[in-house]
């Protein structure tokens, strides 16, 4: 199997600047040399506490941030300078309410976004039915958004994240706020989408998912990795994989 | 390119016509405005009121909205997560900036027949429209001229996350210097100069012209050159601004909320 995402010496700097008069500027490392590759089909976790760099990394390997320093490939281009050769073959979901247009219908989300990924209008009415169907929206499709629960939100975020039937999809805490039928459905997509040899690259703060879903994942705390490997590479004799995470992260801390 | 123009004008119709603010600047700001600046040239010697109430409450309206739709939408589309969605896909963001920015304008017209309809209503007074066809000619111009230099305002405010300070800070200086409900000429010498690199100014007075009848056409047509060469200039910033920037928001991270 090929390697589809490549991040070596990853670094990302955050500038800040403090004070009115006399404005400081502090620099915080969000991500601080990374390293690790994934593989063609496999489905990867990037697991870590609250501000440890996951996000960071997954905007950076989704052409959204520029690395400060290292080299971050998706698909063999650089996602810094070649990102136009990325960009269609690759989709994205972050966890939450955020990323639809809530005075559109679930279906007029997804049909400007399939105009957004330039599909041709034959595919794109074919490609919306399907994805309506997988993430059981069909039946309020043409209801605006912002009458829809917490959860159908998420679900059309899902849809979205699916349109262009992308060869990567990166998920961010995607099931943040979903009930548990609807994280279900969502790990039912993941998996299919592992059956077709699409590669997923999620972080979660949820371990047994990780375990459940995960080929391979590394844990990063304060912006390095701390382990990698498969789950029970991961998991060194521990009983479970939180057990083993928060040996990790604490162990660090101290 | 011409879907995604398309799909973006009307997206961006509803979007904006379903906000409270937006539907006050576009039905209720024409209204007052209008009122206001007949109350204000009522006794000032100019009987023609289509050139400065109805034309300067219709244009001030029309700014209002491009300014607080086209560079706040920026913002909203940043608090919403749609920002980076539609940043990072594969169309280009410049031609879904513009889809954007051809949507707001061409619903915001609407507040120049607002105006009108308010000074018929109202006030019963003369309005001549002397060259309907000059007039069309500058409509034509000054829409293009809005379009470009909202969409120069949208890009740069794609560099910051402080765009509602920004726009504020804009709406009002350019009614004033752009000489919407006044001429240009009677600002000092200095504050001409600064309005002469407004493609808005040319466009407000060439619209003024044909209202009170081209007697020059010469003339007009040297100021519309002018009123195309400044936006062709505005046009190429835009281009050269996307560019840039597109490579500098991802270096900042002002795509998102921080």
């Amino acid at each position: 199997m090929d390697n589809v995402i490549e991040v070596k010496n990853l670094r990302r700097e955050y500038t800040r600047s403090q004070g009115f008069l006399r404005r400081k500027k502090q620099t915080v490392k969000a991500v601080d040399g990374i390293s690790f590759s994934v593989k063609r089909g496999e489905i990867f976790g990037l697991l870590g506490q609250n501000g440890a760099g996951k996000t960071t990394t997954i905007k950076m390997l989704t052409t959204l941030l520029a690395p400060t320093e290292g080299s971050c490939k998706v698909l063999g281009f650089e996602t810094f300078g070649e990102e136009k050769r990325i960009r269609p073959r690759i989709n994205f979901i972050f966890g939450g309410e955020m990323g639809v247009y809530r005075r559109l219908s679930a279906r007029d989300n997804l049909r400007y976004f399939a105009n957004l990924y330039l599909l041709d209008r034959k595919c794109k009415e074919k490609r919306i039915e399907e994805i309506l169907t997988l993430v059981d929206l069909k039946d309020r499709a043409d209801d605006l958004a912002e009458t829809y629960s917490k959860g159908m939100i998420q679900r059309l975020q899902i849809a979205r994240g699916l349109i262009n039937d992308p060869e990567i999809l990166f998920m961010d805490e995607p099931t943040v706020g979903l009930d548990p039928l609807g994280a279900r459905m969502l790990r039912d997509v993941i998996c299919r989408l592992r059956e077709q040899g699409r590669t997923v690259l999620l972080t979660t703060h949820y371990l047994p998912e990780a375990e459940e879903l995960c080929n391979r994942m590394v844990i990063i705390n304060r912006g390095k990795i701390v382990a990698a490997g498969t789950p029970e590479e991961i998991k060194n004799g521990s009983e479970t994989l939180e057990d083993a995470y928060v040996r990790l992260i604490e162990g660090v801390s101290v | 390119m011409m879907a995604v123009l398309w799909s973006t004008m009307l997206l961006q119709m509803r979007k904006s016509f379903v906000r409270p603010m937006f539907r006050f600047c576009l039905l209720a700001n024409p209204i007052l405005n209008t009122i206001l600046l007949y109350e204000m040239f009522r006794n000032a010697g100019e009987e023609n009121f289509m050139a400065y109430v109805v034309l300067g409450a219709g244009l001030m309206g029309l700014w209002s909205c491009i300014c607080f739709s086209s560079a706040g939408d920026i913002n909203r589309e940043r608090w919403s997560g749609t920002l980076a969605l539609i940043f990072v896909a594969p169309a280009s963001f410049p031609v879904i900036i513009l889809g954007k920015i051809i949507g707001n304008t061409l619903l915001s017209l609407l507040t120049l027949v607002i105006s009108l309809v308010t000074a018929v209503v109202l006030y019963q007074v003369p309005l001549t429209l002397a060259s309907p066809l000059y007039f069309l000619a500058a409509l034509v111009g000054a829409v293009t001229a809005f379009v470009v230099i909202s969409a120069v305002i949208a890009y740069l405010l794609t560099l910051s996350r402080k765009t509602e300070l920004y726009m504020n800070c804009i709406e009002i200086p350019l009614i004033l210097l752009c000489g919407f409900v006044f001429p240009v000429t009677v600002l000092p010498p200095a504050v001409q100069t600064l309005s002469r690199a407004f493609s808005p100014t040319y466009a407000v007075e060439l619209l003024r012209m044909a209202v009170w009848g081209v007697k020059d056409a010469g003339l007009f047509w040297q100021k519309y050159l002018s009123l195309a060469g400044l936006t062709a200039l505005y046009a190429g910033l835009s281009l050269l601004l996307a560019r840039r920037i597109d490579r500098r928001v991802r270096i900042s991270a002002t795509l998102e909320v921080a």
